[in-house]
């Protein structure tokens, strides 16, 4: 289809601009008119972050044809503060700390505007329901709720505008002072501009060809058809790396680009730099990759087993990592216990699904330097690790980490940096990729997938004697954080607890899955899980209360950790009071008591949510007011 | 009743920074013209709220105001190592750092203002964006202290480095020294489970964490709230899937994350147990706080249903296939009783 001329009013401005059918609302506004305060999340109409007003109508622009917008009257977040000067419900956002990452923020915000202006008077139930087509990774939404009932009431009146100030710290003190996050500005009026926001001139468009096998050999790559296209500048492979090609966070064992064989669906194969995104997508689609399927496993026990396919030659057990902790003799504290309760827990793959996908900018500057502008959590290593790749010295590789739409752990690996690298180094023009949600989930790193099996031995007074702890994760195909997350499993995973006698293992196994790497809480959150999950039971058999069989086993100050660390000054038992008397919790053993519980219901427990049946009857009334 | 509420609890500890191995982090910091200060550091925000925390670190240790705070940061040619954004570091290491060059700083700006007032330099204060000598009439604005210090060819700068005191792990036993700083947690959780469609909603968590000393507490509520809603995620819903190593949750609309109607009231219960080896007290809070969140809610499903889920998520279809099983054990311990 041609392209037509499109007219609308864009924030407040007549526009007459040449469109393409194929583009978005999302594309036309970030990409032609540099509006790029709303972000694509997901593309799909599910996050939210590309919200924006058509005919003051909340819409999701990711999901709209540009040409919807012909003779429409068109409101980005831009249109909030065209001066600079912030809404009130801006300065809420900001007051209230309702911004983390930033990156959901535009959309929150205008789905909060929305929110205000079809009802000024709704209250915190409803905000949330109007607020239901927008995600946040980040914070949990509580504040992101306290600052639209701040502006609300600010707005009608019942709380002065001083309300929305930063907090007084002209006696001096600053520190244990809730002052305002001073990045909230940039955040809440969309200005703030994270790497899928950043151009450059004469900036290449990048994309990447992945892996449809979860193990294959590569038999052979043929991109002549794709270097031979219109406006295709360079295509790069694996023996485009001049370096020593190997990336991960403990051990270096993935390629920038798969080098003679795949070991997972989504790992990358080729990468383009083109002149624009279509043709860059149009050249993956001409590049000729032949495979010979290998056999694939995908069940790390199985992946241990004697005659499993094995991964990496390196480890031909497609063992990681284990980590063990060996404390007294378990064998005979089990022996010596009153009770001995075994059970098996297993936790899923989980995606950071951080609001951000990854992105990033490269160029190579005036001096040479090759630069790498991403959101990457590990700036340090990653300049390391390239400048091996690129064979350049560290002095000449150079690592800018843009602003981080969410991070968890997930953006540690430097997935892609490398290519954009190779691209900038082989066309000495700036180049710049920015992944697809789907890409995003396919290719990066999850929360470790875990089968732990836990045997604990305790006295009848609620004393633990002995635990065993042994944990199967399914560490994907490569390394990555893997090793890490094994360690601090292993170290943190009986908990807090005296326990004379213990024997922890804990492995991370290669398969043909999607990686796995750091996630935030990295393995502790696994096997506490489990530990968490089995003293409940333990105390159910015992008659004890929750709290006092923990209480009874709790490390306390100069304690002896499972690793023979003493510790100076311990917080547990600080931490289980304050818990237990701020939810006002009333004692007894866990024996399924929910029924005849006294202390459910307080004031700080939400409503449980009726989906349509909770709006306030009275609320339309109190707007006529 | 087809609803049933319960509670449940869990603790948690957690170690803060790197890992069974040496962490470090640099910064540099200058007294600036008009009395801003200017830190840098190499590594940013990733949402936590760190840049504020280290605006007011260095407000405090200079004594000018957290708004006239600068910091440049994120560039490994520009900026000396900080390492990564992860661990839960960024506060302890970051924010102890920076209170050390910070310090550096000040110390500059302090003695040569000692020796322009002839006064010991014990005796200067700083505050507010203002230095003075006690007990005299001197008092001025930082902007006028750096004028006059770089009239007499002062810059006031600092630049410091902090290191942790810890050690690998041995291979065999697994002795060592992985962190100098522990913190420690509870959390409660009240939940509402639907014993007809398995569905449950998390109403309430209460979360009571050590932190060390909390900078910015409004930014530790932030990092609960968020961690808690995260751990209700994998609780309850997320799950990527993959079947021969292709994924059937590619997307958003696969992969279900939590909303606003999902989340419970967070109700956060900051615990100060200070750091005695940092200059600042600090300690962490990023991942701690998602740790006891999922045993917390799969040890109230069971007190309100008496069902427990072992194999995350506990999705609606399990528990109904979990409440269906203890239905007929039920039956069937009814009937040998009988």
């Amino acid at each position: 289809m041609s392209e037509f001329r499109l007219e609308a009013v864009v924030n407040g401005r007549k526009i007459r601009r040449t469109a393409k059918p194929s583009q978005r609302l999302l594309d036309f506004l970030r990409d032609d008119l540099n509006l790029t305060g709303n972000k694509e999340g997901c593309g799909a109409g599910e996050c939210g972050t590309c919200s924006v007003f058509v005919d003051g109508v909340l819409m999701k622009s990711c999901l709209l044809p540009v040409a919807k917008a012909q003779g429409a009257r068109i409101d980005s977040i831009e249109s909030l503060a065209p001066t600079g000067e912030l809404t009130v419900l801006q300065k809420a956002f900001h007051k209230a700390g309702a911004s983390q990452c930033g990156y959901c923020i535009p959309g929150m915000v205008m789905a909060a505007t929305a929110a205000l202006r079809a009802n000024p008077f709704a209250d915190r139930e409803e905000i949330k329901e109007r607020l239901g087509g927008n995600i946040c990774r980040c914070t949990g939404y509580q504040k992101i709720f306290d600052a639209v009932e701040l502006a609300r009431d600010v707005q009608n009146g019942r709380l002065p505008a001083t309300a929305l100030l930063e907090t007084d710290t002209t006696d001096g003190e600053v520190i244990g002072r809730n002052v305002r996050r001073i990045d909230a500005p940039g955040k809440v009026s969309g200005r703030l501009k994270y790497a899928g926001d950043m151009t450059m001139p004469g900036m290449l468009h990048v994309q990447v060809l992945r892996s449809p096998h979860p193990h294959a050999r590569i038999v052979s790559i043929d991109t002549s058809a794709a270097e031979a296209m219109e406006g295709v500048e360079a295509v790069i492979t694996s023996k485009d790396v001049p370096g020593q090609d190997g990336f991960g966070v403990f051990v270096h064992d993935q390629p920038v680009m798969a080098r003679d064989k795949v070991r997972y669906v989504g790992e990358a194969v080729a990468a383009v730099a083109a002149e624009d995104l279509a043709t860059a997508r149009r050249a993956l689609g001409a590049i000729k990759v032949v495979y010979a399927p290998l056999p694939a496993v995908f069940d790390p026990v199985e992946a241990m087993r004697v005659g499993a396919p094995v991964v990496h030659d390196y480890a031909p057990d497609n063992i990681t990592k284990h980590i063990p902790i060996r404390v007294g003799d378990v064998d005979a504290g089990f022996a010596a216990s009153d009770l001995v309760v075994e059970e098996h827990y297993s936790t899923q793959a989980i995606e950071h699904a951080y609001l951000e996908p990854e992105a990033g900018l490269a160029y190579v500057d005036h001096d040479d330097v090759v630069t790498v502008v991403s959101p990457s959590q590990n700036i340090t290593h990653h300049r390391h690790m390239l400048a091996r790749i690129v064979a350049r010295p560290v002095s000449k590789v150079r690592f800018i980490m843009s602003p981080v739409g969410g991070g968890f752990g997930g953006k540690e690996d430097m997935i892609y940096q490398g290519m954009l690298a190779l691209l900038a180094m082989k066309t000495m023009r700036p180049v710049r990729l920015v992944f697809t949600r789907e890409e995003s989930i396919v290719a990066t790193a999850k929360r470790h997938p875990s089968r732990t099996t836990l045997r604990m031995g305790v006295m009848a007074d609620g004393r633990i004697r002995a635990v065993s702890l042994r944990m199967i994760c399914d560490g994907g195909a490569y390394g990555l954080s893997t090793e890490g997350v094994m360690r601090k499993a292993a170290i943190l995973g009986a908990g807090p607890y005296v326990i004379p006698n213990l024997r922890v293992d804990t492995y991370g196994i290669y398969t043909n899955n999607t990686p796995s790497g750091a996630f935030r809480s990295f393995g502790a959150l696994q096997t506490q899980f489990a530990t968490e999950s089995h003293l409940d039971i333990v105390a159910e058999r015992l008659g004890l209360d929750p709290f006092e069989i923990r209480r009874i086993n709790a490390m306390r100050d100069g304690a002896s950790t499972h690793t023979r660390q003493t510790l100076g000054s311990v917080s547990l038992l600080r931490a289980l009071d304050a818990a237990e008397q701020a939810s006002g919790w009333e004692p007894g053993a866990p024996n399924v008591r929910g029924l005849a519980r006294g202390d459910l219901g307080h004031d700080d427990v939400r409503p449980p949510v009726s989906l349509g049946t909770r709006f306030a009857p009275d609320s339309k009334q109190e707007a006529a007011e | 009743m087809a609803r049933k509420r319960g509670r449940g609890m869990a603790a948690c500890w957690y170690g803060i920074a790197r890992t069974a191995t040496v962490d470090r982090a640099a910064a540099w910091a200058e007294i600036d013209d008009g009395g801003s200060a200017k830190i840098v550091t190499g590594v940013t925000e990733i949402g936590e709220g760190i840049l504020t925390v280290l605006a007011q670190v260095a407000a405090h240790e200079i004594g000018v105001k957290p708004e006239h705070v600068v910091i440049g940061d994120n560039d490994t040619a520009r900026a000396p190592e900080a390492a990564h954004a992860g661990a839960s570091r960024q506060t302890y290491m970051i924010g102890n750092v920076v209170a050390l060059a910070a310090r550096e700083a000040r110390k500059r700006l302090v003695d040569c203002m000692a020796e322009m007032w002839d006064v010991a330099p014990e005796s200067i204060g700083t505050g507010n964006g203002e230095i003075w000598a006690d007990n005299t009439n001197h008092r001025i604005t930082f902007g006028e202290a750096v004028a006059s210090a770089k009239n007499r060819g002062v810059v006031p700068i600092g630049a410091a480095t902090f290191g942790t005191d810890t050690t690998g792990l041995d291979g065999v036993d697994g002795a060592g020294r992985p962190w100098q700083a522990y913190v420690f947690g509870t959390q409660v959780a009240e939940v509402e489970v639907d014993t007809i469609t398995g569905e449950v909603q998390v109403l309430a968590v209460w979360a009571a964490h050590d932190v060390g000393r909390a900078v910015n507490p409004q930014g530790v509520e932030g990092q609960i709230e968020g961690g808690v809603v995260q751990a209700i995620g994998q609780a309850l819903m997320e799950d990527y899937q993959l079947e021969d190593g292709h994924t059937s949750t590619s997307g958003f609309a696969k992969y279900i994350l939590p909303t606003s109607l999902d989340v419970p009231r967070v109700n956060s219960i900051i615990i100060e147990d200070p750091d005695p080896i940092g200059p600042l007290g600090v300690k962490g809070i990023g991942e701690p706080a998602m740790v006891p969140t999922i045993p917390a809610v799969m040890n109230a499903i069971y007190d309100a249903v008496g069902v427990r889920i072992f194999d995350l998520p506990a999705t609606p279809e399990k528990i109904l296939a979990a409440l269906r099983a203890k239905a007929r054990q039920d039956s069937l311990a009814i009937q040998a009783a009988e």
